[in-house]
């Protein structure tokens, strides 16, 4: 096992190079071979909660390798599954809005509420286990502070461990629908990027049906339903249907 | 040398005149009629012989062979060619109506035996009585006429024009042959005029049968053997349905006839005098049912009528963005080609499309317009990834079966990658100006990261994944550690009030036993004992009493307590009387008399307070 992990060192190593040379191309086929080598990172089956948060860096770098090849769809995806693993990387985020700025479709989306968007920034800052994590030490926290509010017979300090105590206690319930959120986000995968350059949604799974609306790539879609090898996608404030073919899960 | 060239030379040409293919043909005419003596030749174009006719079964045989040859030379811009022809002719005669088939005959040119085409003759009937009787009567009004020339002998039955159309009832767009046909008997038609008036055709589409030279034919039509010319022939395809009338065309014909009634000398009767006569002709009107196509037209049809078949072919199926990718449609097939729409296709988006290239084939029969249509499809990807062309269909309408079929090319899947080098950045770019509300972000992205943990290992730091067991764990075991914990400190407290309650309880025991105490130091004069025991059994019992810690115990404190029990004042005052007088005979010397008042005093509080609730 260590030696597999020595190994992909070298290649990572070896596809730094690659991109410094200006083959992005093979910079690009060498970060996939490192994630292919890697367990639980198969684009078919991610999962996010298995792996170290240090493998931000290789989707990072694969993303920049497909960005600078022009594969906007690509990269786009790269940089997503990177903050996905560490939403705290700055670089990724910045490229990421770099990269969006570049795709066709302005999708706006007016249906959703400011504050369930600020809700969302607040669950995306940080990963998964930080928040549980966070919610298992405020959760011990609110704990030992009952005990203070129980069994203190000095009055300000019982009154301080209940306030401290309440707050810890919301805050760790808050955390953990946020850890769960983001659970639900990385196991279902429903979000995808639209990887072929220009699509037609369709109003039904079939492609004799009633064309909706015309989407390209690196657009970000949620998918609600699939049928077959179609499914139904939510992209602002547009339903329609297309082939899976045409579209990859974050 | 040069001989043995010249011998080649020579051996050369003389092969090329040996390999001449050998022609041998049978002639006979289409048409003959019962009675009437007729000619079958056979001709061959080299010297031959051991000419093996067929037995002529279904005719009579008259005479012949007669061998007849001809050979002609000629030279052409220096070019010698020559041609040779013996032909065989024989005198037949048919005996019977029908259509018989003379088989081939054979012949030997140079040893080798070659076999001549058959020949297919139809045999009329001879001319019925009536008919040819009405000939006699028109011969003998001419007689009797005969100064009056021969217009007569020009009559509507010996000479006419008949419309014949293959169906009188079709559907739209089906197509239907029409021809006039020029009849004549026993009259000469020299020539025809310009002067024709064709109809309008008001209703259909024409599409006109190139005729080439005009020749007659024998046919029997009522009766009579007539010589047949078709004057004009054209394919009809009716653009609305009813009844549609055809009106009559007008032909005119320069007939020569013979002046007999001018008959005067030998020399006029040697030179057959004829004049020209002019004879106008009219092919009579048709009218033609045309019924609507039937309802339910498929939704890809395209006015198509006839059989069709459709063939699709694509130039390439793995390309790069901005390569132009054509997909070619036939259709092959018989009807109203010209009117056939072009299919449209359903090109995916992101594709710039150009007008399709018609070529257009056709042949036009007898039999309608066949041909096929080639149609040429050019479009440019102009983005990457996988593209589906949906199948063409065709509908048309057959008319035999009186039905709509539809007919249908396959799908084909296009897998475009992306431009590379230049034509990527120019997309982008081109991207970049079509994108509104752009904010502009930076010049360029960042660079990569080299800096990983080494080595790569997915070794996470401690965490706990969501959902887990050990999630599960992490809340489970501080609740259920809190809640032991809860309960053993309850238990303790609860205790710990037993131990108050208890010593509440024997408050004014212990009390009783320190004033017995007391008393007996004060009959012993041990004055401070008896305030020591004193002061201890007050504090002691108020401190039970109250459940103070002795650590909290004060005077104040105690008077805090009492009031908020509810003990009024009086007794409060009291208490806080006797500690202090305590308190203060501890220090200074106090009489035997006082000692007594305190005791009695303290005695008192106490049973005061046991009368008070606490």
């Amino acid at each position: 096992m260590k030696i597999l992990f020595i190994l992909l060192t070298t290649l990572f190593a070896e596809a730094n190079i690659q991109y410094a040379e200006g083959n992005y191309a093979e910079a690009a086929a060498t970060y996939e071979q490192i994630l292919e080598d890697i367990p639980s990172t198969g684009a078919a089956n991610l999962q996010y909660s298995d792996l170290s948060t240090d493998y931000a860096v290789i989707y990072y770098n694969l993303g920049n390798a497909y960005f600078k090849q022009g594969e906007l769809a690509q990269s786009i995806l790269a940089y997503e599954r990177a903050l996905r693993l560490k939403p705290s990387m700055k670089d990724a985020k910045h490229n990421l809005l770099f990269a969006q700025a570049q795709i066709i479709d302005n999708i706006e989306d007016t249906q959703s509420f400011f504050l369930s968007n600020w809700l969302k920034a607040v669950r995306n800052a940080l990963s998964q286990r930080t928040w549980t994590a966070l919610s298992i030490s405020l959760f011990i926290l609110a704990l030992v502070g009952f005990f203070f509010f129980a069994f203190s017979r000095t009055i300000w300090l019982r009154k301080t461990a209940f306030y401290l105590s309440l707050v810890a206690l919301i805050i760790s319930i808050g955390a953990c629908a946020n850890a769960g959120s983001l659970y639900k986000r990385d196991t279902q995968r429903a979000e995808a990027i639209i990887t072929q350059g220009v699509v037609n949604a369709k109003a039904s799974p079939d492609r004799s049906g009633t064309e909706l609306f015309t989407i390209h790539e690196g657009t970000k879609v949620k998918i609600t339903e699939t049928i077959g090898d179609w499914c139904c996608i939510h992209v602002g404030n547009n339903i329609g249907w297309m082939q899976l073919a045409h579209l990859e899960r974050i | 040398m040069k001989k043995i060239l010249l011998i080649l030379l020579i051996c050369s040409t003389a092969l090329t005149a040996f390999a001449q293919d050998v022609e041998f043909k049978a002639s006979a005419p289409a048409q003959v009629i019962v009675g009437n003596p007729f000619q079958l030749s056979y001709s061959v174009n080299q010297r031959a012989k051991d000419l093996r006719a067929p037995e002529f079964t279904d005719f009579d045989y008259l005479a012949g062979p007669y061998t007849s040859q001809s050979s002609s030379t000629s030279f052409v811009n220096g070019k010698r060619t020559s041609s040779f022809t013996i032909t065989y002719t024989y005198t037949l005669m048919a005996n019977k109506e029908g259509t018989y088939t003379i088989p081939p005959a054979t012949i030997k040119v140079d040893g080798t035996q070659h076999t001549s085409n058959g020949v297919r003759i139809t045999v009329l009937p001879p001319d019925q009585p009536s008919s040819a009787s009405a000939n006699k009567t028109s011969t003998t009004s001419q007689q009797r006429t005969s100064s009056n020339t021969s217009t007569n002998n020009v009559s509507e039955e010996n000479i006419f024009m008949r419309t014949i159309v293959s169906k009188t009832k079709v559907c739209e767009q089906e197509a239907i042959l029409l021809t006039y046909k020029l009849y004549f008997a026993g009259v000469d038609v020299a020539q025809l005029t310009n002067n024709t008036r064709l109809p309008e055709f008001k209703g259909f589409l024409k599409q006109d049968i190139e005729l080439g030279d005009i020749q007659t034919e024998l046919e029997h039509y009522n009766g009579r053997n007539y010589q047949v010319a078709v004057l004009y022939r054209t394919l009809l395809f009716p653009q609305r349905s009813g009844d549609i009338v055809i009106d009559a065309a007008q032909f005119e014909a320069l007939l020569r006839v013979q002046n007999r009634a001018q008959v005067r000398s030998i020399f006029d009767d040697f030179f057959n005098s004829y004049t020209t006569v002019t004879k106008p002709l009219t092919a009579p009107s048709v009218t033609i049912h045309v019924s609507s196509l039937p309802v339910g037209k498929p939704k890809d049809f395209y006015g198509g009528v006839g059989q069709f078949s459709i063939n699709s072919n694509i130039s390439s199926t793995d390309l790069q963005a901005n390569e132009a990718v054509t997909l070619t449609l036939t259709i092959q097939g018989s009807g109203n080609m010209k009117l056939l729409k072009t299919p449209a296709i359903d090109w995916p988006e992101g594709f710039e499309v150009y007008d399709p290239k018609v070529t257009n084939n056709f042949k036009t029969t007898t039999l309608g317009v066949s041909g096929t249509k080639t149609i040429e499809y050019l479009a440019i990807p102009r983005a990457g990834g996988i593209y589906t062309i949906p199948a063409v269909s065709f509908a048309y309408f057959d008319p035999q079966t009186d039905a709509y079929k539809t007919l249908s090319t396959p799908e084909y899947t296009l897998r475009i990658t992306r431009p590379t080098g230049e034509d990527a950045n120019a997309t982008v770019v081109n991207n970049f100006v079509q994108k509104e509300d752009i904010q502009q972000l930076g010049t360029d992205i960042r660079y990569i990261h080299s800096d990983i943990q080494y080595p790569i290992a997915n070794i996470r730091s401690f965490s706990i994944a969501f959902g887990s067991f050990t999630f599960w764990l992490c809340y489970l075991i501080p609740t259920l550690l809190a809640a032991l914990l809860f309960v053993i400190f309850r238990k303790q407290i609860k205790e710990n009030a037993d131990i108050t309650r208890v010593r509440y309880k024997k408050a004014n025991k212990v009390a009783k036993r320190r004033l017995k105490v007391a008393e007996q130091l004060l009959k012993a004069d041990n004055k401070t004992a008896f305030i020591e025991e004193i002061e201890r059994a007050a504090w002691t019992y108020l401190s039970d009493r109250l459940s103070i810690p002795t650590a909290q115990l004060n005077k104040e404190n105690i008077a805090q307590i009492l009031a908020t029990k509810g003990v009024s004042n009086s007794i409060i005052h009291e208490v806080l009387h006797v500690l202090s007088t305590a308190e203060f005979a501890r220090y200074a010397p106090t009489s035997d008399h006082a000692m007594q008042d305190i005791y009695n005093d303290t005695t008192k509080i106490i049973n005061q307070l046991e009368n008070e609730k606490l």
